[in-house]
C-alpha cells in the first residue's frame, strides 16, 4: 500500500480497514502490542486541514514511542502497565499532519535485540514465511507494512533495528541522519546511537514522511537546525555521474550465490544508467571490530539510560522492606534475563577501572571506523552493500548463530550508520524462494535526498514497489 | 583480563540493582569470555592521539534556553504511574531508620 493509493479511499473506511486487518492478522503475525480505539482521532480530524500530508492516513508506532494516555511498554514487563502522560515529538508531528495511529507494534525489549524474539508478547512472525523471524528491534513495525496493514510505520534504529527488519520483510526502511528527527519522548536504548526512523512500502513515501517528521526540536539536545528539504518533489532518479562505492568487506563475506547475483545485476543496471560504480575496502581489522565496539557502547549507554526504571515513579513495582529491595526486586522481575545480562556487561564496561581500557577504547575505535566511511564519502555519493547476507532466518537458525561468525561484517555492517550518524536506507531488491532481500545505501550527513534518488532508481530497475506479503489467516 | 568469578558478576549486578541466578551467571561467564577475547583485539588497534567519539557530530546544537516554564505536567499526571501514592507524594518504605 502506498500513500497515493490510500488517499483515493474514504478516510474512515481506510482507517477502519487498516485496524481491522491488523486485528485479523494478529493471530498469525503477533506484531501488535496494543490496538487503538481510533474514533476520537477520526473526530479530531475536523481540526486538521484536509490537504495535510498524512490526512487520515493510518500509521503504526513502535511501542517505545510515548503516546499520551495509551500504554507504552517497549515490549518489557517493566513497562507493561506504563501509560505516558505526554506525546513524543514524532507523535505530535504525525497528529499535526493528520495521521491516525491504529496500533503500537512489538519490538525487542527496550530495543535490545535484532530478532524480535525478545519481546514479552513473544515472537513476531515474518509475513512471507511465518516460521521465519521478522528481524528487530522494529520487527512489528516492519511486519505491519510488509503485510499491507499500513503504508507508514515508525521505528527506531540503534544498530540496524529498522534497516535489517526492512530487508527481511521486503520493505523500505530508513534511518535518517542523527539529529534529523527528534527523539523527545522515545524510550531510549543507547543515546549516542539511537535514531528515530520509519518503514514504508515505497521510497517516495519515505521521502514524504521525512518532510513530516524531520526538524529542530528544542526538547532533544541533539536535534539539528539543518533545513528540511522537499525530498519527495525533488526526487531525481537520474544516475548519470553518480559515484557509488560497493563496500567490499561486506560483499566478500556473502556466501549465498543468489544474494550476490541479485546485487551484481543491480549494480550493472545502475552502471547502465550512467552511475560510476566502484568497489572500496575499509580496514579489515576495524571492520571485524564493528560488533564488539557496538556491544560495548550500546550496553554501557543502555545501563546508564535505564537506571531510571526503578519501579518507584513508574513501571513495575515489586514489594520490598526497603527502597533498595523494591528497586532490586522490581528491576530483576521487570527485565528479561537477556536484558539484565546486557546491563551487567554495560556495567562492567563503565566500571572506573575498566572505563579507559574498554569503554573509551571502544569510543576511540568508533572514531577510526567512522573515518573509513567519511573518507569513502569524500569521493563517492553513496556507499552500498547487501543489507543482510541472506534471507530472514528461522527461529532455530537464529538461535544457532553459526553463520554469524563467518559473516560477521556482512551481518553487522549497517551499524556504521549508527556510529557515524550518517543517513542510511534499506530498499528491497528481489526474492529468493519467495523471501525478500535488499540493499543498504548510506550517504553523507543530511543528504537524505541522494538516498531517495538512488532508492527510486533501484525501484525503477527492480520493479519492486509496494509489494506486500499475502497473509493467510 | 581473565575469568570473571561468580561473586564478581553478582557484585556487578547488585551495583545496578538487579539480581541474577546461577544459570544466568554461567551464561554471563561465557559471554564475558567472548567479550574479553574481543577486548584483546580491540587493544591491538593503535588509537594513539585519537579522541573518543562520544556523539556522531560535534557541532553544538544545544544552548541554554530562556528560563520560562513550558511543557509542564500536573502533579496528578506526575503521579499517574506511581503504584503507591500518599497525600500527593510517592509512598516508599521508611528510609531513615
Amino acid at each position: 500500500m502506498n500513500l497515493e493509493t490510500l488517499r483515493k479511499q474514504d478516510v474512515r473506511k481506510r482507517c477502519e480497514e487498516a485496524l481491522m486487518k491488523a486485528k485479523e492478522y494478529q493471530s498469525v503475525l503477533n506484531a501488535v502490542v496494543t490496538f487503538y480505539d481510533i474514533e476520537e482521532q477520526l473526530q479530531n480530524l475536523e481540526h486538521v486541514a484536509s490537504d495535510a500530508p498524512l490526512y487520515g492516513v493510518p500509521v503504526v508506532l513502535k511501542d517505545n514511542i510515548n503516546t499520551k494516555g495509551v500504554r507504552t511498554t517497549a515490549s518489557s514487563v517493566m513497562l507493561d502497565q506504563y501509560v505516558p502522560v505526554y506525546d513524543a515529538h514524532v507523535v505530535e508531528k504525525l497528529k499535526q499532519a493528520g495521521a491516525i495511529i491504529i496500533a503500537k507494534a512489538s519490538m525487542d525489549e527496550l530495543g535490545m535485540g535484532g530478532t524480535n524474539l525478545n519481546a514479552h508478547t513473544g515472537k513476531v512472525n515474518n509475513p512471507w514465511d511465518v516460521q521465519r523471524i521478522s528481524g528487530g528491534s522494529s520487527g512489528g513495525s516492519a511486519v505491519l507494512v510488509a503485510s499491507d496493514v499500513v503504508a507508514l510505520a515508525i521505528g527506531t534504529d540503534t544498530g540496524d533495528s529498522i534497516r535489517k527488519p526492512a530487508a527481511f520483510n521486503g520493505v523500505v526502511g530508513i534511518k535518517p541522519t542523527y539529529g534529523r528527527i527528534s527523539r523527545y519522548g522515545v524510550i531510549p536504548y543507547a543515546s549516542s546511537l539511537d535514531h528515530v526512523g520509519y518503514l514504508t512500502a515505497q521510497v517516495k513515501d519515505a521521502a514524504l514522511a521525512l518532510e513530516v517528521l524531520a526538524g529542530r526540536d528544542d526538547r532533544d539536545a541533539t536535534s539539528s537546525y539543518e533545513a528540511v528539504g522537499k525530498y519527495a518533489s525533488n526526487i531525481n532518479s537520474d544516475m548519470k555521474g553518480k559515484k557509488i562505492a560497493i563496500l567490499g568487506n561486506v560483499m566478500d563475506e556473502i556466501q549465498n550465490e543468489q544474494v550476490k547475483q541479485n546485487f551484481d545485476e543491480l549494480m550493472k543496471k545502475l552502471e547502465a544508467r550512467g552511475a560510476i560504480v566502484e568497489r572500496v575496502h575499509f580496514d579489515d581489522q576495524l571492520m571485524h571490530l564493528l560488533l564488539s565496539v557496538y556491544y560495548i557502547i550500546a550496553n554501557a549507554e543502555a545501563t546508564a539510560n535505564h537506571s531510571n526504571l526503578d519501579g518507584i515513579r513508574f513501571g513495575l513495582r515489586e514489594d520490598g522492606d526497603t527502597l533498595e529491595e523494591i528497586m532490586m526486586n522490581s528491576r530483576t522481575k521487570g527485565f528479561s534475563s537477556n536484558v539484565r545480562k546486557r546491563f551487567i556487561i554495560g556495567s562492567y564496561a563503565l566500571y572506573t577501572e575498566n572505563q579507559d581500557k574498554i569503554y573509551k577504547k571502544a569510543q576511540k575505535v568508533r572514531r577510526l571506523i567512522v573515518e573509513e566511511l567519511k573518507r569513502a564519502l569524500e569521493t563517492y555519493d553513496a556507499v552500498i552493500a547487501c543489507a543482510a547476507p541472506d534471507v530472514a532466518p528461522t527461529q532455530k537458525e537464529c538461535m544457532n548463530g553459526k553463520l554469524k561468525k563467518i559473516q560477521q561484517v556482512a551481518d553487522n555492517h549497517m551499524v556504521l550508520g549508527n556510529f557515524s550518524g550518517y543517513p542510511s536506507m534499506t530498499v528491497p531488491t528481489g526474492y529468493i524462494d519467495g523471501l525478500p532481500i535488499g540493499v543498504n545505501i548510506t550517504t553523507k550527513p543530511f543528504d537524505e535526498q541522494t538516498l531517495f534518488d538512488i532508492g527510486v532508481a533501484i525501484e525503477e530497475e527492480t520493479g519492486i514497489q509496494n509489494q506486500c506479503a499475502e497473509v493467510k489467516v | 583480563m581473565g575469568h570473571l568469578d561468580k561473586e564478581y558478576i553478582k557484585k556487578l549486578a547488585h551495583q545496578i540493582m538487579i539480581d541474577v541466578n546461577d544459570q544466568e551467571i554461567e551464561e554471563l561467564q561465557t559471554d564475558f569470555a567472548h567479550l574479553l577475547s574481543q577486548m584483546q583485539l580491540l587493544q591491538e588497534v593503535d588509537t594513539t592521539g585519537v579522541e573518543p567519539m562520544v556523539y556522531p557530530f560535534e557541532q553544538e546544537v544545544c544552548y541554554l534556553r530562556e528560563d520560562h516554564v513550558d511543557h509542564c505536567i500536573t502533579q496528578e499526571e506526575a503521579l499517574k504511574n506511581v503504584k503507591e501514592v500518599c497525600l500527593g507524594h510517592v509512598k516508599l518504605p521508611k528510609v531513615v531508620k
